[in-house]
């Protein structure tokens, strides 16, 4: 005991106490049903989608690297078919635009067609087009006087674009007649016929009634007053009754006090 | 095998280690392949453990056992995870450990605290106690009330994250490397924690020390 006491007594010395730390045997009895319960119930349970969550963070984390590849791919190959899309619209657009102008505007010369004809087969080359589109303006800004002002360069280059913009609707017009028709470029008059003849057929629907209807609506109005009798006195003014008010509320909805079918309104007292 | 290689990993590696994780991937293995009551196994393995390990951290016997219980519940859950890349017990560990940290997170100001038994029958804790006091029967037990709720103070004024490397080196006699993988941090890390947090229990301790 004498040595006990000298002892030299640390931190870690202390801290075994706290291992020496147990709770008594009931304890583990109740530990034990309690976790069987808990499991019992997580078997039985069913999981909610949060639960699933870290295990489809995990899946990705796991699988990265290949889902990062493929996504380099899609993108790779998203991005090269829609600018080659792109490419090709541009191309095609000064081609259309340019064409018509180009002919009384840019006098090329015959050597330089040719080499133009030679290096590109196509009449209206993408990498042409740029080029002779180009040629108006430079050719509207040489036509405008040295000193006169930016305005007037606007002004023809305006003009300019507007004589191209009319020459390739008149060229589509030209060339898809049926899209034409069909599509944007119909004509305004054509819109106001349909919608006109729409507006026509919701505007009056009690003009479609046939006498036949009113006769049913009469006749069932008879069979809805049995009591009376369809051939009493009573019946038969009820039934006039109401076939009079019909007939003056189709009167007063089909007049028109304006007469707006008339171009003129006339004012009558 | 893959628990053996993760195990080597270790600063510790006996071969007893070695085996019992081997042991613990065999069970894993048949829990996996469909056989429940495999499990009960390893929760009677590693229950008393695993509570102690909370019960040091949190100071309170109710939330140790829930939080234990949590554990092994989470651990049987995702099981199936389980690839044996590191030992069950660290990976167990680790779902205890976070469990308890996040709890303990959650409930910064709440501290209602439990004692349990020193048992008499362990070695280490007796000579400890009989050079500390020489009194006997209710003397002694004040005694030891009164130094264990100074532990328990001294242990509560740590932060979460010292008292978790404390705990797990001091008391449980886990590796530096083994509470970096269960702590998920670097050993160098573990290290200074742990140097800090026994300069603070050594300041709060004083006069239980002897030099």
């Amino acid at each position: 005991m004498k040595q006990d006491r000298n002892r030299k007594i640390t931190v870690e010395d202390l801290l075994s106490l706290k291992r020496a730390e147990r709770p008594p045997a009931e304890f583990w009895a109740s530990f034990e049903s309690e976790l069987r319960a808990k499991q019992l119930a997580a078997i039985v349970g069913k999981r909610s989608w949060r639960d699933a969550l870290p295990r489809i963070f995990t899946t990705v984390y796991r699988y990265h690297l290949p889902f990062g590849a493929v996504a380099a791919l899609a993108l790779t190959w998203a991005g090269i078919h829609y600018s080659s899309d792109s490419v090709d619209a541009v191309r095609m657009a000064p081609s259309v635009s340019a064409r018509p102008s180009v002919r009384p505007l840019v006098s090329v010369s015959p050597a330089v067609q040719a080499k133009g004809s030679l290096d590109r087969p196509r009449a209206q080359s993408p990498v042409a087009s740029p080029q002779v589109a180009s040629a108006p303006v430079a050719e509207a800004s040489s036509s405008v006087s040295e000193a006169s002002a930016p305005e007037s360069l606007k002004a023809a280059i305006g003009t300019r674009f507007s004589d191209v913009v009319a020459t390739t609707l008149a060229d589509f017009r030209e060339n898809q007649p049926e899209l034409a028709r069909r599509d944007v470029f119909s004509s305004d008059r054509e819109f106001e016929t349909t919608v006109e003849s729409m507006r026509e057929a919701a505007a009056e629907p009690l003009a479609h009634v046939d006498p036949a209807a009113e006769e049913r609506n009469s006749r069932l109005l008879e069979a809805a007053l049995p009591a009376i009798g369809p051939s009493s006195g009573a019946a038969t003014l009820a039934s006039e009754r109401v076939r009079q008010r019909a007939s003056n509320d189709r009167m007063y909805e089909s007049m028109d006090p304006y007469e707006s079918s008339s171009p003129s309104l006339e004012i009558r007292f | 095998m893959n628990a053996s290689k993760a195990l080597q990993k270790t600063l510790v590696v006996s071969p007893e280690r070695k085996l019992e994780a081997d042991a613990d991937l065999a069970i894993v293995r048949r829990v996996q392949s469909g056989d429940v009551a495999a499990f009960d196994v390893l929760v009677c393995k590693y229950r008393e453990r695993v509570v102690g390990v909370v019960y040091n951290m949190t100071s309170n016997r109710e939330d140790a056992a829930d939080l234990a219980q949590d554990a092994f519940i989470k651990a049987f859950q995702s099981i199936h995870r389980f690839e044996g890349q590191a030992s069950f017990f660290t990976w167990l560990y680790r779902i205890a450990v976070n469990s308890t940290l996040s709890h303990l997170r959650k409930n910064r100001m709440r501290s209602f605290f439990s004692l349990e038994t020193i048992q008499g029958d362990d070695p280490v804790a007796r000579e400890v106690l009989d050079a500390l006091t020489d009194k006997t029967g209710a003397g002694r037990d004040a005694f030891i009330g009164e130094l264990q709720e100074k532990l328990n103070d001294a242990m509560q004024k740590l932060s979460i994250n010292h008292r978790t490397v404390v705990t797990l080196f001091e008391i449980d006699g886990l590796s530096h490397q083994e509470i970096a993988e269960v702590m998920d941090c670097s050993v160098g890390t573990v290290r200074s924690r742990l140097h800090y947090a026994k300069q603070l229990l050594q300041a709060e301790l004083q006069p239980y020390l002897r030099q």
